[in-house]
Order: structure tokens, then C-alpha cells, then sequence
């Protein structure tokens, strides 16, 4: 949608028009709830939003138009009216989402109207884990959960396990724990990117993550981050691939891409370098001692400490550590070095050993290359500090946690091991919509209302210049949940501990007091009202910073990532990864993602294990053989998918299926690939490298649960096995 | 003004709606696939509908791996109804059901149809979806369907429309402005949500559209266009 009838839109939903930044919006004309009186059947209504289905951040516009839906009462079921939302799309004026949205974004109506969303609070009937629960009135919710509370011994055993958000709800519940006295909210998820965030506070002394420049770069390489699939942000990520390979007439940037799988980002690369799993790191070293010693550096001399670093690298070894060609490892840095806009996009969609290393390493490479605070290079996150939850040695914690509090986190799934810690607590709390892994352990759930009933205000991770999407709530809640802000705000007045509930508009203010924004504005009110129903304040990039906070003197030696498994009894790694339609899981209950064909495999509600064709001739096994997939930890069984891109030796499996509970479209549904990967850290950092274990595979005998929507990659290679 | 000029006239006032879809862009993420649900009221599949080929998805994302590892390259094609000017699927419809519009649309009658299934089984982009059940969206998710957009029953056909509750909308409210539809001021669910800004829609009459010019490009091509279907999707070729 063009920026213009993104406006006219705003202006027929509130009858008013508003035509650009110093217009004198006031707060009578913000479209706050739909009355359903107003409804005009036929007529269509647009309101900002910003996307919670992921951590991105993304500016959303939604559709709103008249509709009916059956309730109950006293008299027997009658119809009532009420204003429905049709459609998402992405915010034209966001400056993240540039009007665009993926396949979850768009999904996530259906996390709305989802028939298993939970109707109103619980409390738990039978055993920990066995999902028996009765429904209660939000008072003796509030009692229940206030009298848990209130048995806590130690305020620093309280656990809040969310999501790596940063905005109204991450400020609220960060008010909330600090009245309890408790600990600062953590992560449990296999995408929080933590190692990322690490990592740039390693190498650049920056606090969040870095901003590629893709839009403006000539020869891009990605090391380990899926950046067109899943990682941090895809939309972002794709609208700048898409004007670097065809928006600059005849200036085509190339795009090399490791990483150990062939990923969605491997597909769209002009190359792809199939590195062995954790040898990003030797890969990212020999890169730059190519760099280096072939003097193709061009801050060799700025950087002489960091060079010596990469100089000293054993060159013969890092390559075979990588497992690639020396030829093709010095060509790629060749090429590196003599494009005039080079960039390194370093990052860790699947979690090794030795992951913290690689990324810090990937990051130095922009150092030797000039690319730091450089068009077309990397530059500094555009939030000032980034303050987002991240994952921090959860399991240990939970070990001793006195009552865990579940806010959009499933440590259940995401994390195993942390089942039998979960049934173990005292106390737990959870907050999510839907009854998931993690939720059938609560004694108490109080659901959250849908993103679409709710105002929020967040900060995107990563954004061309400060960004903060935010939007008051435009629909009523379908059913008998409340925003998690509300209840905190309840629970803590019981416990007369009064905390402060963030709200877009408070957030916009402050911001206006703060940054003074140029334009016509009378007060804070005004620019807060202005900015919430456009959906955000976007800034345009700040000047390069030419004086960067830290600069990166040494570098890890060459080293081999830690697999857990013997290899003669496990030959194969195993890597999974977060796919595209359900990133960490957590899109799995959503019928749309579950039938949207899989990238690689084109499976529809089930995900297979991708073999490559050799392993897969060794074994005897076809497309749909079902597999058992082996590890030290334990054993799971999948469809096999005979991967012609799949690298000899390593097996993948897509996270997002083998919930235990998710509603009925993912309880029971194919395997969890987390559930036998040792849970081993990342070195560096607490958090837990899911691809560091191997397996070995054996034949049942049986086919099933492969279903393709397409098979036009069937080579005829695989239909021989 | 001659007759000839008047009929070049009234060509150049009537579009032909079409597509360019750069290929170079394309990631393959599959957002235009929801996006298409999401606007068009597609039939929910099920496992058991899915795994007898009964999942409907008028977009669909073909994948054609190329060479072997390790240089091997996946290329990702968007494939929908192409709306071709030669339709196979429309001389084989007994009732007319499959029609082309002035505009260029390949339209589908859903009252017409009778549900031979001749149009499906004579288009060789398989993107013609037979319902063979009623749809069913268990409440409250109905709640969402388009209300511009009709529910198919059994014993329908349905495939892409080019969101033509899109067109009719843009072009209805350009009327009543009493304006011309601008470029790019239609866009189909795909179009919009396209992340790689891949997917561009417009009028292929228009010289001066972006769509005119991008199927001007000398990477586009056109699939199976040795079938002399004329198709009005527009793929502009990766590079590598």
C-alpha cells in the first residue's frame, strides 16, 4: 500500500484527514475502540498496530470491518454484532516494515480468532503437566495468584520467563519484578539473540543488535545468520536483499551465504558455502587472514591489532576446520576485499558451542573491511541502550526458582530440560493465550489478550534510525482475558506494591520530552496523539558514528566446536533450526503456517528430518521413510525428506512441531527436534546450543507423515535410493 | 476520429491487468502464499485433505534445484493463474463458467460453474482448485473471513482472481473521484505483502506503468509460453 492511501484510509476511519507531520492531530480524532454502532457494514476501517509474532517489531496496519458472532446468554445463543479484523498488512510509514509483512504476520489474525484460545483465567485441577484445569472468576484468580505471591521466601527466586520484547509490556513488567524485589525478566527461547547481542557489545561496544546496510552493499557474505528466514528480522532484512539484488539500476549486489544447512538465505544466495556446523568461526578467521596477509584490508593499519589477531590464524587448519576448499575460502575474501561495499552479517541461527566466538569473529572481519559505521557496511543499533530481556542461565535458575512466571515463553518446548525443573516448582504462572507445553505445568493461567485487542508500544531491534512503533487497542476483546499489563497491575495493588503501567501514549511523551522532535506540535499530548495513529515515530538515520565505542583488539585462536556423541556411534550432526513459518514454535497453533508449504521440503503439517542423498542411499530410505533419529539425550522418530542441497553428514530438522499441548492443530503433531539435543551452553554465554549434539538414524520400516504440497524437487537421485 | 483511432483509444482507457514477479528478489518465504489465504477465504486443509492432495493454495511457491552439491542452487518461482490471453482452460468450460473480462482478467464465475473440472485438467499450471467439500472454519475463525470476497461451495472451481475485489474497489472509488486509477495504486494480497518487494501488478496497457516496464526488461519471460497461452505474469529471471 502506498503511503498515501495509507493516510486517506486512516483519515476515513476517523473521520478526519491527517496529512502529515506537523498536522495539529488532537486526541478526540485518535481511533481508539471501534463502537459497534459505528460500524458501517461494507465499509472498511484501517488502524495501526505493531506485530508481536516475533521479536522484530514490525508496523502494522489491520483491517477492521463489521461482522457477527454467535454468544451465549441466558435467552440461548444470539448474534451480535461486532467489528471483526479481516486483514493485516504492513505500515507503509514503518520504517521496519515498509508496508511489507511475512507469512506470520499475516497469520497471526488466526492467533485472534483461534477456536482453542483460552476463554477466561484458570486453575490447575490435576497433576503438574497433565493440563487439567477448571475455569475461575478473575477475583479468585487474582486471590490465588496474590496468595502465591505472597508465599515466596526469597523475592530473588521469583522467575519471569518472557520474550526478548522491548516496549510497553517489557517497562511494565520490569516495573513489576522491581517491586516485588525480584530478578530482572529472562528468556527461554531458541531466538532471542542473545549471542548476537553479545557479540556486538564484543566487537563494535554497541548494546543491541547491529543494522546490516544490505540496501547499499556490493558483495554481502552471511555467516550463520538465516536473515531472509528467521532471523531477527526477516521482513527488514528482505526489503533491503530485494533493493541490493534489483532496486539500484545496474548496480547488482552479490550475496555469499555459510552456513552449515541450506537455508532459506543459502537458497537466495548468489553462492552458497556449505560450511561443516561450527566451523563458522575458522571460516570468518581464514577470511580475514586472507584479508590480512594479501593486504586486501582496508583498515589494516587502523586495525594493526586486530589484523595481528587474524594474521597469526593457522590458515590450512581453519580451513579444514570449516570444512571448505582453501581456493574458495581466499576467493571469497578476494572478493571481499575489493568490492567498495563489503559487509559481514554474522550471527547464530543455530546455537554451537563455539557460536559467541564465530559471530564476534564474523563482526571483526567489518572491521578489517572498513564496513563499520559505513554505508552499505554495519552500523549501531538506533535505540540508545537495549534493555530487552535475554536468555541467562535458566535452567540453574530454575533449579531453585520459588514460583516461575510464564509470559510468551514456552520453556517446556523450547527448552526440555527444563520440564522436570517446571514440575518441580512451587508455584507457576502463566499469562499465555493458549494452553501450550509450558502452561499445562501453571497452577494458575491468566490469558493475555490477543496483540490485535491490546496497545503496546515497542522498539524494533533493528531499524534504520530510532523507530518505536505504538498503537492504542482499536477492537474489544473477543473473550474473558486481560491484558498481562492489567493484571500485573492488580496483582501488585493486593499486594500494595503500586507499580507503573506503561502506556504508548506516556511512551510517545516521553519521548517528545526527551528528543524534542521537529515539528508543529503544541505539547507532548499532541505528539503522542499524532504518533499513535500513525501507528509510530520513525526517525531517518542518524549520521555515522565516527567514533566507535570500542574497537576489538584480539581474537579466540582457531578452535573446533564441542559436539555432544561419540562419532562412531552417532556419525551424524544434527541441526535444528527455527523455520520460517514457526519460528522458535511458537507459530505451530496457527492453521495457515501449518498448511503453508515448508521452504525447503514443501511439507504441510508435519516436518521431516532433511538427509542428505548419500545418507539417506546408505540407509535405504525414500521421501516419507519414517526415520529414528538417535541421540545421547534420547530418540524421536520423523519422516525423512532426501535433501539434494543437504551437506554429506548433517541432518536438519525445522523447529516447530511435537507440542504436547498447542491447541488442536499442533498437540501431538510430528516431533520436537529440541527434545534430543544435549543441552550443552554456548561458551561465552549461558545460552544453550541446540545444534551441538549428534545422531545416528535407523530404519523402521514404515513410511507416513510427509505430506508435500509440491514435489518438484524429487531428483530422480532420490527416487533411486 | 477515425474508427481505428477510436478502437485505440478505448484500448488505451481499458486496462490489462498483469504481473511481474523479479525472480532475482524472490526469497521464497512464502508470505504471499498466507497473504492469499488471508485475503481470499481459502478453504482451511486439513492433515488428512492435505495428504490427498486437497490442500488449496492459489499461489504457490515451485522449487527446481539446479546442478549438485555443493554447487547446487535452489531457484524459488512464484506460480499462480497466470491469466493468460489464450486461456487453455476457458473454450473447455461448457458453461461458460471461465471467461476472460475486458480488463484481461481470467475470471471464474463461481454460479456458473457446474464443476466439470475441464478447466483444471486443461491448464497446464496446475493452479485450478476443485472443492470437493464445503469449507469449514470452526468458530470464532470465521470471524475473520473477507466479506468482499464469496465463500466457494462443493462442486466449485476456484483459482487466482488477481484480488479482483481489489480492482473493483480502487477502480469503483477512482470513479467516483472521478480520476483514473493510478499505478500502483491496485495491489494484490501477494503484491502488498511481498517483503522482497518481488511481486509488481499494474496495467500492462499503460507504457508507462512500472509493470509495462518491468515486462519490458530483458530478463522477462513468460512460463510455457511455447504453448501459445500468452500469459500475463511476467518472470524476470535471476541472475545467478
Amino acid at each position: 500500500m502506498e503511503r498515501r492511501n495509507f493516510f486517506k484510509l486512516v483519515g476515513t476511519a476517523s473521520g478526519a484527514a491527517v496529512t502529515g507531520a506537523c498536522g495539529k492531530a488532537s486526541r478526540e480524532l485518535i481511533p481508539l475502540l471501534v463502537p459497534e454502532k459505528e460500524i458501517v457494514p461494507g465499509e472498511e476501517m484501517w488502524h495501526p498496530g505493531v506485530c508481536r509474532e516475533c521479536e522484530a517489531g514490525c508496523g502494522v496496519i489491520v483491517r477492521v470491518m463489521e461482522a457477527e458472532r454467535q454468544v451465549e446468554t441466558a435467552e440461548g445463543k444470539v448474534r451480535e454484532r461486532i467489528a471483526a479484523v479481516k486483514k493485516i498488512e504492513g505500515n507503509p510509514l514503518d520504517s521496519v516494515s515498509g508496508g511489507r509483512l511475512c507469512a506470520r504476520g499475516q497469520a497471526a489474525v488466526q492467533s485472534l480468532y483461534h477456536p482453542d484460545r483460552l476463554r477466561g483465567p484458570l486453575a490447575r485441577t490435576g497433576k503438574r503437566g497433565e493440563a487439567g484445569f477448571t475455569p475461575v472468576s478473575w477475583e479468585e484468580a487474582l486471590d490465588r495468584a496474590a496468595s502465591l505471591l505472597r508465599k515466596v521466601g526469597d523475592p530473588s527466586r521469583i522467575i519471569w520467563l518472557g520474550r526478548p520484547l522491548s516496549g510497553t509490556r517489557s517497562a511494565t513488567v520490569a516495573s513489576f519484578l522491581a517491586a516485588l524485589g525480584a530478578p530482572q525478566a529472562a528468556t527461554a527461547g531458541v531466538c532471542d539473540h542473545t549471542i548476537e547481542r553479545k557479540a556486538a557489545d564484543a566487537a563494535f561496544g554497541w548494546s543491541g543488535l547491529p543494522v546490516y546496510e544490505l540496501q547499499d552493499a556490493d558483495f554481502a557474505l552471511g555467516l550463520g545468520a538465516d536473515f531472509l528466514g528467521g532471523w531477527v528480522s526477516p521482513v527488514f532484512y528482505s526489503r533491503r536483499f530485494g533493493h541490493m539484488r534489483q532496486g539500484r539500476p545496474g548496480r547488482r549486489g552479490r550475496l555469499v551465504h555459510a552456513e552449515s544447512r541450506f537455508s532459506v538465505t543459502a537458497a537466495a544466495a548468489d553462492e552458497w558455502l556449505p560450511v561443516r556446523p561450527g566451523g563458522e568461526h575458522a571460516l570468518a578467521l581464514a577470511l580475514g587472514y586472507t584479508l590480512v596477509t594479501e593486504k586486501l584490508a582496508r583498515r589494516a593499519e587502523a586495525t594493526s591489532r586486530l589484523s595481528d589477531a587474524f594474521a597469526s590464524t593457522d590458515f590450512q587448519r581453519a580451513a579444514e576446520i570449516a570444512g571448505l576448499p582453501a581456493e574458495r575460502i581466499r576467493d571469497v575474501a578476494r572478493r571481499l576485499g575489493a568490492a567498495e561495499h563489503a559487509v559481514v552479517v554474522a550471527g547464530a541461527s543455530i546455537a554451537q558451542a563455539n557460536s559467541l566466538d564465530a559471530v564476534v569473529a564474523g563482526c571483526a572481519l567489518n572491521w578489517l573491511l572498513g564496513a563499520v559505521n559505513r554505508r552499505g557496511g554495519v552500523r549501531p543499533p538506533a535505540a540508545p541502550a537495549d534493555t530487552r530481556p535475554a536468555f541467562d542461565d535458566v535452567l540453574s535458575r530454575l533449579k531453585s526458582a520459588e514460583l516461575v512466571f510464564l509470559d510468551g515463553a514456552n520453556p517446556a518446548y523450547a527448552l526440555p530440560a527444563s520440564v522436570e525443573l517446571l514440575a518441580a516448582t512451587p508455584s507457576v504462572v502463566s499469562f499465555s493465550a493458549f494452553l501450550d507445553d509450558s502452561a499445562a505445568f501453571a497452577d494458575l493461567i491468566l490469558p493475555d489478550h490477543s496483540w490485535l485487542e491490546s496497545e503496546a508500544a515497542a522498539m524494533p531491534p533493528v531499524s534504520p534510525g530510532v523507530a518505536l512503533a505504538g498503537a492504542p487497542a482499536f477492537i474489544r476483546p473477543l473473550h474473558g482475558t486481560r491484558r498481562t499489563e492489567e493484571t500485573l497491575d492488580a496483582l501488585a495493588k493486593a499486594l500494595g506494591k503500586p507499580i507503573d503501567v506503561e502506556t504508548p501514549a506516556r511512551v510517545f511523551e516521553r519521548l517528545y520530552e526527551s528528543a524534542k522532535p521537529a515539528g508543529d506540535w503544541e505539547n507532548a499530548a499532541d505528539f503522542a496523539s499524532f504518533c499513535q495513529r500513525q501507528g509510530g515515530w520513525w526517525e531517518e538515520p542518524a549520521a555515522p558514528v565516527t567514533s566507535p565505542a570500542r574497537e576489538l583488539s584480539s581474537l579466540p585462536p582457531v578452535n573446533e566446536a564441542e559436539f555432544t556423541g561419540d562419532p562412531s556411534a552417532f556419525p551424524l550432526y544434527f541441526q535444528p533450526y527455527p523455520s520460517t513459518q514457526f519460528g522458535d514454535g511458537s507459530g505451530a497453533n496457527l492453521p495457515w503456517m501449518q498448511e503453508l508449504p515448508d521452504p525447503v521440503s514443501s511439507a504441510m503439517w508435519g516436518l521431516p528430518l532433511e538427509v542428505d542423498l548419500g545418507t539417506a542411499r546408505a540407509l535405504g530410505v525414500l521421501n516419507g521413510d519414517i526415520v529414528r533419529v538417535v541421540s545421547p539425550r534420547g530418540q524421536l522418530e520423523a519422516p525423512v525428506y532426501v535433501h539434494p542441497a543437504a551437506r554429506p553428514g548433517v541432518a536438519s530438522m525445522a523447529i516447530g512441531q511435537g507440542h504436547e499441548h498447542y491447541t488442536r492443530y499442533a498437540s501431538g503433531r510430528g516431533a520436537n527436534p529440541l527434545t534430543i539435543a544435549v543441552p550443552v551452553p554456548v561458551k561465552g554465554c549461558g545460552v544453550f546450543a541446540f545444534g551441538a549434539t549428534r545422531i545416528r538414524l535407523e530404519k523402521t520400516g514404515r513410511r507416513g507423515g510427509l505430506v508435500q504440497f509440491s514435489t518438484t524437487d524429487r531428483a530422480p537421485e532420490a527416487r533411486r535410493t | 476520429m477515425s474508427t481505428q483511432e477510436e478502437s485505440q483509444s478505448d484500448a488505451k482507457k481499458t486496462p490489462r491487468w498483469g504481473m511481474t514477479i523479479d525472480l532475482d528478489r524472490c526469497t521464497g518465504c512464502g508470505a504471499c502464499v498466507a497473504a492469499c489465504h488471508a485475503e481470499n477465504n481459502l478453504p482451511l486443509s486439513t492433515p488428512e485433505s492435505a495428504a490427498t492432495g486437497r490442500a488449496f493454495h492459489w499461489i504457490r511457491i515451485d522449487r527446481y534445484y539446479e546442478g549438485e552439491f555443493p554447487d547446487i542452487k535452489l531457484k524459488y518461482m512464484p506460480v499462480l493463474c497466470q491469466h493468460c490471453d489464450q486461456a487453455p482452460c476457458e473454450p473447455v468450460c461448457p458453461v461458460y463458467a471461465t471467461y476472460q473480462t475486458p480488463d484481461g482478467l481470467n475470471a471464474q464465475v463461481y454460479n456458473r460453474c457446474v464443476g466439470t473440472r475441464y478447466c483444471g485438467n486443461n491448464c497446464p499450471y496446475s493452479v485450478r482448485f476443485f472443492n470437493w467439500f464445503d469449507p469449514v472454519w470452526p468458530e470464532p475463525l470465521d470471524l475473520q473471513l473477507n466479506p468482499d470476497v464469496s465463500i466457494r461451495p462443493d462442486g466449485v472451481m476456484e483459482k487466482c482472481t488477481f484480488c479482483v475485489q481489489r480492482i473493483k474497489r480502487a477502480r469503483l472509488e477512482a470513479a467516483r473521484e472521478s480520476r483514473p486509477v493510478a499505478d500502483g495504486e491496485i495491489q494484490p494480497a501477494c503484491a502488498q505483502a511481498c517483503p522482497a518487494e518481488a511481486i509488481v501488478f499494474g496495467d500492462l496497457n499503460d507504457a508507462d506503468s512500472k509493470v509495462s516496464r518491468l515486462a519490458g526488461s530483458a530478463r522477462a519471460t513468460r512460463l510455457l509460453e511455447e504453448l501459445g497461452t500468452e500469459p500475463k505474469v511476467i518472470y524476470l529471471s535471476r541472475l545467478s
